[in-house]
């Protein structure tokens, strides 16, 4: 053997054995947990029962009902996405246990919109999806916390933050309510917290500020809430609550024939869920909410048009609100996710793909999405909306102007924003 | 809410290890034997006067396993104290955990002996505790001369003691199980210290708290404080529902009363702030009785109920073991005059935010006990003493031998932190082993992997225990749920980890794959999870 070919064998031994080494590391590779030939199987914690499911108990109907739609028109590469959901009825402890159950016995591939900062909070902290790698997608809550890649590695927002929320409302009530009296009912948590950072940057100031407990919510608080906001004699109130403090409030108000100019946050604002508890649509008249998808009664829009349509056929009877619009958007961008994931989807590929896709998903948001490579950041703007009579909440001027803004001190904007156009037949190209 | 009973049912005695064999206390006193088969039994002394007994079957096969005892106060407890009154201070051995006969028959069954000590002195002691091991070992080995192999285990302080022996005598032992082991002394007393200290300047300034006299006087004080502390804990029982405080308040807890804040609320802030687990033995901090009830007892109520069932628990090793550890360093060891309590609850403050009653609350809260009101006085220790308290026995983490963990997630007294913890080091520990591996590879072409040399059970809490009666009213009769209390295991868990060190002692590796998996299911309520972590002491977090 000459020189030449020893070397080259010894070059080619020395390959073997690290490969061989590697082998021996390493273990065989397994298929992705929740990922099976003809599945893929999601998981979702949120509160389907308790006094804050109100209206958030509708989003697993919707998400399922598009995922029906994308398995019966072939799935994501043959495979049918199944979704696991658990009540965990808004209590931050239960949405632990329920997520661990989620992953250790329902063995899903990612967690889907879990609901609620507490719980999302707790669930990154003791359950630590994070350190196992287990994609989070889509949370519902806008705290801006959640863009802290460091702390929340695997966690993505799709809402706008409370923050870009509280700025953009800011920016309107400087326009359009200036001198007038301010007042905020707020949840005392880091929801709360969120929205006080972003009125301080737009340079709110407020006459009173009624914090409640999470959880105290109820017709007893607020008629203390009205009693408060009475005294200070406040021209406006905003209205920065879950959908239950919305409606105590709301309900309350109208018994007590109290009328301020009412400001509503997305987050407590659909009209549906507030309706359903009895608080009658007048009340909402004139109140000013905002949004970052276009209005549910907008059948012209392509995005509303299908989801409604979709709806309507997978749980007739029930009424396509807010809180669908967004469980159904969810799913479909879900379904972009995992289709770009590649043909065997990991926890790992999915992550990849929405930092290198995700800002370009199709989705009926007005707003563009910040994800990228060093931003789990979701949706970042709103446009701002006059509810009727009925409660439908339309776009101030008849056409949709859209504001965007960060978590920070950057300003408020006029967004330019072109969305994409829905794919072929709604499903993921 | 219907008032609840909890005092009387908490699990004190968990602490005081069953005995089950006696033995002279004579200091080097040779191994008295009965020469009985299939099992004779062996009794004696150690050079210290640890009585100690050796149990060997006819079939030894040359292994022996070694069992450390867990924390036994070192003073005798008035009959009058509520919980632990009449306790006398004993040093019976206890060659196997709880003087559990499934486990010693198992051992037995493999031709196995057990062994163990009752030590020389009780107390925190892994320092005399650790020596009398060695002793015994070679006792062992003496007596029966057939010995091949030594795995050694113990449960709390034992535990401290097991990992101690395989730090600094690696060569004795072949494979080591320390179960719900207890952290390093520093990291465990600042979590009672951050309990007994919130307790005194909110609920009752008249607790001592540390800083005991020396001696008897010493001994009269922490008595007189365990009856202090049990006294305003059954008090916030009784005003759970209502949040009213305790007659007994300080200045500053009156004006956080008089602010409207709930004295539950403050109970868990305490809780949280010391880092004690908010599910304890009947509160899993999730359920709620049918009816109105259904979800603010879990939001609002059953937090501050698994801290008081978990404070009340931990209250009295907290003092005693304070005593008993100021009393060997010399003076006061607890410091809190640099404790950030507002970045200790940063990561709970929002999960527990309804049972805290909100921002406001907790803001208020922390600002009464923030280093500057007067109204809560820090703690300052005696650098002499936390020095001499320092150069106790300290475990580096350090994993020399196959080692075995299991402790409850929701452990009270020994916090599942301790052992997640030597989990993190080795993590660390098996990087730098596989790294250097390589390197070794790369001049020998021979690569010899490291072996993985931990297994980590955890013993985790059902998604939900708690029980309601039919009024409505949380129902405490049942046992303790698992992965609460302290060492709350069953025998099948510990026949697992028997098991374990068995292979590990005969194979040198420690099971794994489906067999492992199989075991661990079979053995009821474990995780071997890797990505299940838990929180370390706050001691840590201070120290980060």
């Amino acid at each position: 053997m000459n020189a030449m070919n020893r070397r080259k064998l010894i070059t080619a031994s020395a390959v073997l054995a690290i490969v061989g080494l590697a082998a021996t590391a390493l273990p065989a590779q397994a298929a992705e947990v929740g990922v099976s030939s003809s599945q893929i199987k999601l998981g979702m914690t949120l509160p389907m029962t308790g006094t804050a499911s109100l209206g958030y108990n509708k989003i697993p109907g919707a998400a399922k009902a598009y995922f029906d739609y994308l398995n019966a028109n072939g799935g994501i590469n043959g495979r049918k996405v199944t979704l696991v959901v658990k009540d965990d009825r808004y209590v931050p402890t239960e949405a632990v246990a329920k997520t661990n159950e989620l992953i250790l016995k329902d063995k899903v591939m990612a967690l889907l919109a879990p609901l609620g900062t507490a719980n999302v909070k707790a669930v990154a902290s003791v359950v630590n999806p994070g350190r196992r790698g287990i994609p989070v997608l889509f949370v519902n809550t806008g705290f801006s916390g959640f863009a802290d890649k460091k702390k929340y590695p695997t966690t993505y927002t799709v809402l706008p933050s409370y923050v870009m929320e509280a700025k953009i409302m800011g920016e309107y009530i400087k326009e359009n309510f200036a001198g007038k009296k301010i007042g905020l009912l707020y949840q005392d948590d880091d929801f709360g917290t969120d929205a006080l950072a972003g009125f301080k940057t737009a340079g709110v100031n407020f006459a009173i500020r009624v914090p409640y407990a999470s959880g105290s919510q109820n017709a007893a608080a607020a008629a203390g809430w009205i009693t408060k906001f009475k005294g200070a004699e406040v021209d406006v109130v905003i209205l920065f609550g879950v959908s239950s403090a919305t409606s105590a409030m709301l309900g309350v108000a109208a018994q007590l024939k109290y009328a301020p100019q009412w400001m509503l946050g997305s987050v407590g604002g659909d009209a549906t869920t507030i309706k359903a508890t009895g608080v009658p649509a007048a009340v909402l008249t004139n109140a000013i909410g905002f949004s970052p998808v276009p209005a549910t009664t907008d059948m012209k829009d392509e995005y509303v048009k299908f989801f409604s349509d979709i709806y309507a056929k997978a749980v007739p009877g029930s009424a396509f609100d807010l809180n669908v619009l967004l469980g159904m958007n969810t799913a479909f961008m879900t379904a972009q996710a995992l289709k770009a994931a590649g043909a065997n989807p990991t926890r790992k590929s999915l992550i990849n793909a929405i930092n290198t896709q995700g800002a370009t998903f199709a989705n009926s948001a007005l707003v563009p999405a910040a994800y990228s490579r060093t931003s789990q950041v979701g949706l970042t703007g709103y446009w701002v909306g006059r509810y009727s009579s009925s409660g439908d909440l339309s776009p101030i001027g008849g056409s949709y102007v859209t504001y965007t803004t960060d978590s920070g001190a950057g300003a408020v904007v006029k967004s330019t924003y072109k969305r994409p156009a829905m794919p072929a037949k709604g499903l993921p190209n | 809410m219907k008032k609840v009973r909890i005092l009387s049912l908490l699990s004190v005695t968990a602490l005081i290890s069953t005995v089950f064999i006696t033995a002279p206390t004579v200091a080097n006193a040779a191994p008295a034997c009965d020469g009985k088969s299939p099992i004779q039994t062996c009794v004696g002394a150690t050079s210290d006067g640890a009585p100690y007994a050796m149990q060997v079957p006819a079939n030894f096969n040359g292994t022996v396993a070694l069992y450390s005892h867990g924390y036994r106060y070192n003073v005798d407890i008035p009959a009058g104290i509520p919980l632990i009154g009449g306790y006398k201070i004993t040093n019976t051995p206890e060659p196997v955990p709880g003087g559990n006969a499934a486990v010693a028959q198992y051992f037995f069954s493999q031709g196995i002996a057990i062994l163990g000590s009752g030590f020389a002195r009780q107390g925190w002691n892994p320092d005399s505790a650790i020596k009398t091991n060695v002793e015994l070992i070679d006792t062992f080995k003496k007596q029966f001369p057939a010995t091949t192999k030594v795995v050694a285990w113990g449960s709390s302080l034992g535990g401290v003691i097991t990992q101690g022996l395989a730090e600094k005598h690696p060569e004795l032992v072949s494979a080591v199980a320390p179960m719900c082991m207890a952290d390093n002394i520093t990291p465990q007393l600042t979590m009672a210290g951050d309990f007994l200290w919130g307790v005194k300047v909110l609920f009752d300034p008249s607790i001592k708290g540390g800083n005991y006299s020396p001696g008897a006087a010493g001994v009269a004080e922490s008595y007189t404080d365990l009856v202090k502390v049990f006294t305003v804990m059954g008090k916030l029982q009784a005003a759970l529902a209502t949040g009213a405080w305790p007659d007994t308040a300080s200045a500053t807890g009156k004006a956080l009363a008089a602010a409207g804040v709930p004295s539950r609320s403050a109970l868990l802030l305490l809780g949280l702030m010391a880092g004690l687990p908010t599910q304890s033995a009947h509160f899993d901090s999730v359920s709620g009785p049918e009816g109105a009830l259904k979800l603010t007892f879990p939001l609002a109520l059953s937090p501050a109920l698994a801290i008081l069932e978990n404070g009340t628990n931990a209250a009295a090793l907290a003092v005693l073991a304070t005593q008993d550890v100021e009393n060997q360093a010399g003076g006061a060891i607890f410091d809190n005059t640099k404790t950030d309590y507002a970045a200790r609850i940063d990561g709970e403050r929002v999960i527990y935010n309804a049972a805290l009653s909100g921002n406001t609350v907790i803001d208020a809260l922390l600002g009464a006990l923030s280093a500057a009101n007067p109204g809560a006085p820090r703690a300052v220790a005696d650098p002499a003493a936390v020095a001499k308290m320092n150069a106790l026995h300290v475990n580096t983490g350090k994993i020399n031998v196959p080692t075995v963990l299991m402790v409850g997630v929701a452990d009270p007294i020994t916090p599942a932190g301790a052992s997640q913890r030597l989990v993190d080091l080795y993590v660390e520990q098996y990087a730098a082993e596989k790294a250097a591996a390589y390197k070794a590879y790369q001049t020998t072409r021979d690569y010899k992997a490291p072996v993985n040399k931990l297994l980590m059970l955890w013993n985790t809490t059902p998604t939900s225990y708690t029980k309601f009666n039919a009024a409505g009213s949380p129902d405490t009769s049942a046992p303790a749920a698992q992965g609460t209390n302290h060492c709350n295991f069953t025998s099948a868990q510990l026949l697992l980890v028997a098991k374990s060190l068995v292979q590990a002692s005969n194979t040198g590796k420690l099971p794994s794959g489906a067999a492992l998996y199989t075991a661990v299911r079979r053995a009821g309520n474990l995780s071997i999870d890797k990505g299940l972590s838990v929180p370390l002491l706050k001691y840590y977090t201070d120290n980060q």
